[in-house]
C-alpha cells in the first residue's frame, strides 16, 4: 500500500491556498488527512497537488460572537469535542464529534474535511442542519455561505466548486428553550460508520413545540431534513410525547417515509428505514427533555 | 520532490528530507529506524502505527511526514527511561496485556496519551478510550487490568498481588502453576522485539504480486516487457518461470502452484511476482503488466458448484468441484433414531471469517554464496514451511535455515508456507538481492486461509430424560479456490463432535466444495466452530422441547473421564462436569435463567478440542516436538532451544517453565531461543493448540536429563547417593534433610569441569495407534482433549436488534495450567474473538467474486468497547499424558463461544437465529417473523 507521490504545498494563508487550488489541474485540499489518504491509498482517487491547510491558523479556530458559534473547519473533531464553549453552548454537536471514529482519528481529522468528503453518512452533518448551520466557502476571488443542508448535492458530490476551500462552519447560537439531540447506529459500540443517523432539534414554548427540525443521515444520497417528521412535531403538546405515544410513533414514521436508502454492507434498505425510525423516537424525547430542562 | 521536515523525535532534532507521499510511519520506520511503530492495516483502522504527535496519539499511517514538520513526536522507544520501565510498560508487562506485542507499542502510547489527560479514568472511559487499537490475541480485559494498575502505580500505590488458588496438580510444583509474566514481554512493550517488517538487510529489494482482477480465466498471455523496462525494477517472475512443482498443505491435495501456470482460479489467485528497488516501483510495474485472460464462468456458492455442469475449477479433478469428501458411520443411527423419544433437526449456517492478526505476512529471503538461503518469516509453523521449500527448491533441508521472528498473531493465517516465503526466495536467487515481500491487509484477505463457511444439517435424537441416542450430521464447507489445509477442515466438522458428549450413534457426511473464492484454511478451531455453534444451539432447543434445563441436558451426556468415543478416540481427563457445575454456579444461572427480563438472556455453550494433532501434516517418523537445553558453564543459565513457535500465545514461557521446572531452577534463569531451523531441533509449529503438550514434553525431558546430570554431579560433591537428593529453586537438596544443599550452579558447573558440556535433549511423539482404522480416523486423535464451559449473559435491544454482551463466565479444563495468567488470555482472547465472530465477521462478495470487504473499515472485529466482563476459571484437572498434567487452552477456549451467544440472544429475544453472523439485522426480522405468528 502506497501513496503516489504528488507536489504538497503548504500556503502560509488562505489567499495564497486559493490560489495554489485554482491553479494546480488537479489539486486537492488535505486538512486531516483521515479520509483523502485513505481514499489516495486504496487507488480510489488520485491528485498531482496536495495543498495541506495546516499552517493557516484561522481555519482552526473556535470563537463565537453575539450571534453564532464559529469553528473553524480545520479544527479537530477532539478540539470540537474537548472545547468548552461547545461543550456548555452545543452539547448535541459534542455528542456528534465524539462519536467519530477513534481517538486517533479524531485528532487529525477535521470538521471541515468530515463535510467536505460529502458522504451521506456523515456525521457532523445531521447536527449542524438541525442547528440551521452555514458553512463559509472561499475562493481566491470571492466569499459564499451556503447553508449546510444545501451543502450537500448528492453522496460524495457537495457544494464546493473547483478552487474553493471550506473555512467555517457557523452556527447560530441556540434559543434558551431549544433541545437538540444526536443519534447514531453503528454496527458495533465504537469506531463504526453509521447505519443511520438523527439529529433533532425542539422548540419548547408554553408545552408545545413551537419549532422542529429532524435530520437524517446515512439514509439517503444525503443528510437530510425530514420534513413529514418535523411537522408531526410542529405545534404538538410535549407532555403527550412519552415513549409509546402515537405521536411519538407518527415522528419516527414520518422520519422512515423520507428516508431513501439502499441496501449495502452495512444493512438493507429496509433495515436502515427501521433504524431511522426507533433513532427518531429516542432522539425526540431526548431533545424534549433537554429543552424543558433549559426552560427551567 | 523531496522537501525538508523538521521534526523532534524522542527529544532529538532531525532534519529529514522526505517525498511528500511519505507518511509519518515511513520516516520513523525506514529513514529513523525506529520500528517500534508497526504496520498494521495502513488506514488508520487498527493503531498498530500509532505514536504520540505533540502529546496527542495519532495513526501515524494516515499522517503525511510533511505534516509532521515542526511537531514533536514520542514513539516507544522513549518511554522507558533508560533501564527504568515506565510504570505503563511495567502494568502491561505483570498483568499479561501482552501476547504476540505487535499492538503493544500503539496501545502502550495511546495509554499514555489517554491518562495523560484522565489520571483517574472509569472502567468504561478505559474500554472507550482503546477502541482506536485493536488487539486480536488478549481480548483486551488484561488491558484493562494494566490500564487500571498504571492508575495505582501513578498514584504510588501498588496494587495487592491477585490471590489465586494453586490447582492440586500444581501444589508441589515451584515453577509450574504459577502466574507468571512472559519472558518476551519487556522486549514487546519497548519495541525492542524484532518483527520480520522491522528487519532491513543491506541491499535488500522488494517484492510483490500481480493479483488476478477475475475470478475465473485462463491465461492466454502475460506480457512484462513494459514492466521490465521501468527503472528501478530487477525480476519478474510469471508462471513460465517457476517450478512445475505444486505444493499446499495436505499431501493428497497439493493444489496450488507457485504462481498460476494457466488458469486463475479466484480474484486474488497470484499471477507475477516482481523485484524492485522500493514496493512503490514493484506497484507501478504490477501495473505494467499486460495479462490477457478468456474469462470462464465461475460459481461462488458450493451448493450450485456441486450440481452437474456447474463450472469447473479444476479439470482434472475433483468432480462436481467436492474436493473432499467424508463418510463416517459409527454405531447405528437409525436404531439410534428409533429410540428416541424426540427427535429434531435443523439447517445452521455459518459465516466466512478471517483471523486478522494485526501484524500481516512478512518474509525476507537471502541467499549466501555457498548455496543456502536464509528466509525470515512471520509463521506459526517453521517446520513445515522448512518441508515444503525443500519440495519445491528441490533443496536439502539444510540448505536451507527459516527462522522466524517475532510473530505478531497467526489464529491459523499462518500455518501453512505461503507465497512470500517461496517468492522471495525465487526473486532473491535471481536478482542476487535479499528480498523483502509482505502482503497489506487486502493481500491478506485475498491470500485467506480463514474459517470455511458451512452448510450444518444436524440431528439429534434424544430419550426423555435427555440422553442422546443418535446423531446426524450433514455438513458441506465452502472452500475457496484451492485446498489449503481443507481435506481436515471436512474431517475435523465431524470428527470433533462426539468428544463433548457420549454420543452413541453417529453419522457425518461432510462434503468440502471449491468455489471461485478465496482459499479457506485452519482458523481456531479448525473446523469445529460451525458445528459445535450447530451442536450446542440445537441441544438448547431440544432442552427447551422437552422442558429440560439446559445446563441439566448437558450434565446427562458429558463426556466421562477415560471413554472412547464412537468414533475411536481416546479421552482420558475429562472434566467438563465440573466446568459445567463451576459455571452454573459463578453465573448464578438458576436465579437467571428463564427470569430475566425481555431483552435479556443468559446462555451456555461448552466445547474443548485437541492438544495436539495425533498425527503430523505430511506422514514422517520424527517426533513432534523437540527440545535441547545447553546451560552455561558456570551453571548461572540454561537456555532452551524449541522448534514450536511462540506467535503471541505464550509458548516461550510455558516451555521454559517446565524446562526449569523439571531441572530444579527459576525462570529467570531461563532463555528460549524457538523456531530457527538452524538452531532450534525440529518441532511442528503453533498449530491444532499442540505446543503445550508436545513442546511442554520434550522440553520438560530435556529437562531432566539435565537434572540427571547435575544430580550425579552434586552426588559426588556432596558425597552422598544420587537417589539422596533432589532439585528444587536453584538447590540440589538432601530429601530427608533440605538444610543439606549445595548451589544448584556448582554442581552443574563442575559437570562442566569435568564432563563437557552440560545439555539435555528432549522429544515427544504421540503415543502409537491413535485412532481407529477407518479412513480419515488420523483426524481428531490426540494425545489428550480440553473442555470447558461458558455461560454468557446479553442484553438486545429490541428495537435496533443490537446485541451487547455483558458477561461471560467460562471453566476450562486444561489439565495443570503451566502459566495461569496466559491460560486467562487465551481464554479472553477467544471469547472477544469468538463474540466478534458471532456478532460482526463476515466476508462479503460482489457477482465477480471481489471482495468488498478487505480491510479492518468494513469488515469488522471486536474494538475494546465490545469487551464483556469476563469470569476465567481453571478447574482441578491432571492430564497424564501431558507435562506435569497439562493440556491445551487455544483453540478449544473458542468453541463454546459461538453457541453460547447464540442461547443467550434466543433466551433474550425469544426467537432463534440459526444463521452466522448474528447481526441486528436477523434479530429485527427473526422479532417480527415472530410477532406475525
Amino acid at each position: 500500500m502506497y501513496l503516489k507521490d504528488f507536489t504538497y504545498h503548504k500556503p502560509q494563508n488562505l489567499e495564497e491556498a486559493c490560489k495554489i487550488l485554482e491553479q494546480s489541474k488537479n489539486g486537492a485540499v488535505i486538512a486531516g488527512g483521515t479520509d483523502i489518504l485513505v481514499e489516495i491509498k486504496k487507488g480510489l482517487r488520485y491528485n498531482d497537488n496536495i495543498i495541506s491547510l495546516m499552517a493557516i491558523e484561522e481555519l482552526r479556530v473556535i470563537d463565537e460572537d453575539t450571534d453564532a458559534l464559529h469553528i473553524g473547519s480545520g479544527v479537530t473533531h477532539n478540539e470540537v469535542k474537548n472545547s468548552s464553549l461547545i461543550i456548555k453552548k452545543f452539547p448535541a454537536i459534542v455528542e456528534a464529534a465524539s462519536k467519530i471514529g477513534t481517538d486517533q482519528i479524531r485528532n487529525t481529522g477535521t470538521i471541515g474535511g468530515n463535510l467536505c468528503t460529502g458522504a451521506s453518512c456523515c456525521d457532523m452533518a445531521p447536527v449542524l442542519i438541525s442547528h440551521n448551520a452555514s458553512v463559509e466557502i472561499s475562493s481566491s476571488t470571492k466569499q459564499r455561505i451556503v447553508s449546510v443542508k444545501d451543502f450537500f448535492i448528492f453522496h460524495k458530490k457537495t457544494s464546493l466548486k473547483r478552487g474553493e476551500i471550506m473555512t467555517k462552519i457557523i452556527v447560530p447560537k441556540v434559543n434558551s428553550s431549544t433541545g437538540y439531540c444526536f443519534e447514531k447506529f453503528g454496527l458495533r459500540e465504537a469506531a463504526s460508520i453509521s447505519v443511520a443517523s438523527l439529529s433533532v432539534m425542539i422548540k419548547v414554548v408554553n408545552n408545545n413545540c413551537a419549532d422542529s427540525c429532524v435530520v437524517i443521515g446515512a439514509v439517503a444520497p444525503t443528510p437530510k431534513i425530514s420534513i413529514k417528521a418535523s411537522e408531526v412535531l410542529y405545534g404538538i403538546d410535549i407532555s403527550k410525547l412519552s415513549k409509546n405515544s402515537s405521536v411519538l410513533r407518527k415522528a419516527g414514521e414520518a422520519a422512515e417515509a423520507d428516508s431513501l436508502p439502499l441496501d449495502d454492507i452495512r444493512g438493507t434498505a429496509y433495515f436502515r428505514r427501521n433504524t431511522v425510525k426507533v433513532l427518531a423516537q429516542r432522539a425526540i424525547l431526548k431533545a424534549v427533555i433537554r429543552a424543558s430542562n433549559l426552560k427551567i | 520532490m523531496k522537501q525538508l521536515v523538521q521534526i523532534n523525535v524522542n527529544g532529538t532534532e532531525h532534519e529529514l528530507a522526505v517525498k511528500p507521499s511519505a507518511t509519518l510511519l515511513d520516516l520513523l520506520r525506514d529513514q529513523l529506524k525506529l520500528t517500534g511503530a508497526k504496520r498494521g492495516c495502513e488506514l488508520g483502522d487498527c493503531g498498530a502505527c500509532t505514536v504520540l504527535m505533540d502529546g496527542k496519539s495519532v495513526n501515524s499511517c494516515l499522517v503525511l511526514a510533511v505534516e509532521a514538520d515542526g511537531k514533536n513526536i514520542t514513539t516507544i522507544e522513549s518511554l522507558a527511561d533508560g533501564e527504568e520501565l515506565h510504570p505503563i510498560q511495567r502494568a502491561f508487562i505483570e498483568k499479561g496485556a501482552i501476547q504476540c506485542g505487535y499492538c503493544t507499542p500503539g496501545m502502550i502510547l495511546r495509554t499514555k496519551s489517554f491518562l495523560d489527560q484522565n489520571p483517574d479514568p472509569k472502567a468504561d472511559e478505559i474500554k472507550e478510550a482503546l477502541t482506536g487499537n485493536l488487539c486480536r490475541c488478549t481480548g483486551y480485559s488484561k488491558i484493562f487490568e494494566a490500564v487500571e494498575t498504571v492508575v495505582d502505580y501513578l498514584k504510588g500505590k501498588e496494587t495487592e498481588k491477585i490471590k489465586f488458588q494453586l490447582q492440586k496438580s500444581a501444589r508441589d510444583l515451584s515453577v509450574v502453576g504459577k502466574r507468571l509474566p512472559k519472558i518476551d514481554a519487556p522486549d514487546k512493550a519497548t519495541g525492542r522485539a524484532i518483527y520480520t517488517d522491522d528487519i532491513t538487510l543491506p541491499n535488500m529489494i522488494y517484492g510483490k504480486l500481480l493479483l488476478s482482477p477475475v475470478p475465473h480465466a485462463k491465461i492466454k498471455s502475460i506480457s512484462t516487457e513494459k514492466a521490465r523496462l521501468l527503472p528501478g525494477v530487477k525480476i519478474i517472475l510469471t508462471g513460465a518461470d517457476v517450478t512445475d512443482i505444486s505444493y499446499g498443505t495436505s499431501p493428497p491435495r497439493y493444489d496450488e502452484n507457485v504462481l498460476a501456470k494457466d488458469k486463475v482460479r479466484y480474484v486474488g489467485d497470484v499471477v507475477a511476482a516482481v523485484a524492485a528497488i522500493d514496493e512503490e516501483t514493484c506497484y507501478q510495474a504490477i501495473k505494467s503488466i499486460e495479462v490477457e485472460y478468456e474469462e470462464l464462468s465461475a460459481v461462488f456458492d458450493p451448493i450450485e458448484a456441486m450440481k452437474d455442469g456447474a463450472p469447473r475449477l479444476f479439470d482434472d479433478k475433483y468432480e462436481n468441484n467436492i474436493n473432499t469428501r467424508v463418510d463416517h458411520h459409527f454405531g447405528d443411527t437409525e436404531k439410534g433414531f428409533a429410540e428416541a423419544d424426540h427427535i429434531r433437526e435443523e439447517r445452521f449456517v455459518g459465516n466466512r471469517t478471517y483471523q486478522n492478526p494485526i501484524e500481516p505476512h512478512v518474509a525476507i529471503a537471502e541467499w549466501d554464496r555457498h548455496g543456502r538461503v536464509t528466509l525470515y518469516t512471520s509463521t506459526q509453523v517453521v517446520h513445515y514451511v522448512h518441508h515444503q521449500l525443500s519440495r519445491i527448491l528441490d533443496l536439502p533441508l539444510g540448505n536451507i535455515r527459516v527462522i522466524m521472528t517475532n510473530c505478531g498473531g497467526g489464529f491459523g493465517a499462518k500455518a501453512a508456507t505461503n507465497m512470500l516465503e517461496i517468492l522471495s526466495i525465487l526473486l532473491a536467487k535471481k536478482s542476487g538481492c535479499p528480498v523483502k515481500m509482505r502482503f497489506n491487509r487486502e493481500e491478506m484477505y485475498l491470500y485467506g486461509r480463514g474459517r470455511h463457511k458451512q452448510y450444518i444439517d444436524l440431528k439429534i435424537g434424544v430419550k426423555k430424560d435427555g440422553t442422546i441416542t443418535a446423531v446426524k450430521q450433514n455438513a458441506i464447507l465452502e472452500g475457496g479456490a484451492y485446498s489449503s489445509f481443507g481435506i481436515v477442515s471436512t474431517y475435523y466438522a465431524g470428527s470433533m463432535l462426539p468428544t463433548l458428549y457420549n454420543i452413541p450413534n453417529y453419522k457425518y457426511d461432510g462434503y468440502r466444495v471449491n468455489t471461485n473464492l478465496p482459499p479457506c484454511g485452519a482458523m481456531r478451531g479448525h473446523g469445529t466452530p460451525h458445528p459445535r455453534f450447530a451442536f450446542e444451539s440445537l441441544l438448547s432447543m431440544i432442552a427447551d422441547d422437552i422442558g429440560m434445563d439446559h445446563i441439566d441436558i448437558r450434565l446427562k451426556n458429558a463426556m466421562q473421564p477415560e471413554t472412547r468415543t464412537c468414533n475411536d478416540l481416546d479421552i482420558h481427563s475429562c472434566e467438563l462436569t465440573a466446568c459445567l457445575e463451576k459455571v452454573r454456579k459463578r453465573s448464578s444461572w438458576n436465579e437467571k435463567k428463564g427470569k430475566l427480563p425481555p431483552g435479556r438472556g443468559i446462555g451456555i455453550g461448552c466445547g474443548g478440542f485437541v492438544s495436539g494433532a495425533g498425527y503430523p501434516i505430511y506422514r514422517s517418523k520424527f517426533p513432534h516436538s523437540n527440545a535441547t537445553i545447553k546451560v552455561q558453564e558456570d551453571g548461572s543459565k540454561a537456555v532452551l532451544f524449541v522448534g514450536d513457535a511462540d506467535i503471541g500465545q505464550g509458548s516461550d514461557t510455558v516451555l521454559a517453565q517446565a524446562a526449569a521446572e523439571a531441572m530444579g531452577i527459576t525462570l529467570e534463569r531461563m532463555s528460549v531461543v524457538s523456531a530457527d531451523s538452524d538452531l532450534t531441533p525440529l518441532g511442528f509449529g503453533a498449530y491444532s493448540s499442540r505446543v503445550t503438550l508436545m513442546g511442554g514434553n520434550a522440553s520438560k525431558m530435556a529437562g531432566e536429563e539435565v537434572r540427571n546430570q547435575v544430580l550425579k554431579s552434586a552426588a559426588e560433591i556432596m558425597e552422598l547417593d544420587e537417589s539422596k537428593l533432589t532439585v528444587s529453586n536453584n538447590k540440589v537438596l538432601e530429601i530427608d534433610n533440605p538444610e543439606n544443599y549445595i548451589p544448584w550452579e556448582k554442581a552443574a558447573e563442575a559437570h562442566f569441569s569435568t564432563k563437557g558440556p552440560l545439555v539435555g535433549k528432549g522429544h515427544y511423539s504421540p503415543p502409537e495407534g491413535l485412532g481407529g482404522t477407518y479412513k480419515g480416523a488420523a483426524v481428531g486423535t490426540s494425545p489428550a482433549f480440553s473442555f470447558s464451559a461458558s455461560v454468557c449473559e446479553v442484553e438486545v435491544d429490541m428495537e435496533t436488534g443490537k446485541v451487547k454482551v455483558l458477561d461471560f463466565w467460562d471453566a476450562h479444563d486444561c489439565g495443570t495450567a503451566i502459566n495461569p495468567m496466559a491460560v486467562e488470555g487465551q481464554v479472553e482472547g477467544a471469547v472477544v474473538m469468538g463474540l466478534s465472530e458471532t456478532l460482526f465477521e463476515d466476508e462479503v462478495f460482489d457477482k465477480n467474486g471481489k471482495l468488498l470487504n478487505a480491510d479492518l473499515h468494513n469488515y469488522l472485529i471486536a474494538t475494546s468497547a465490545e469487551t464483556p466482563r469476563i469470569d476465567s476459571t481453571i478447574v482441578d484437572s491432571y492430564e497424564s499424558e501431558g507435562p506435569f498434567g497439562a493440556k491445551e487452552v487455544g483453540e478449544g477456549a473458542t468453541l463454546p463461544v459461538l453457541g453460547a451467544i447464540a442461547n443467550a440472544v434466543d433466551d433474550a429475544i425469544g426467537v432463534r437465529i440459526k444463521e452466522l453472523p448474528i447481526t441486528p439485522e436477523k434479530i429485527l426480522d427473526a422479532i417480527n417473523e415472530k410477532e406475525k405468528k
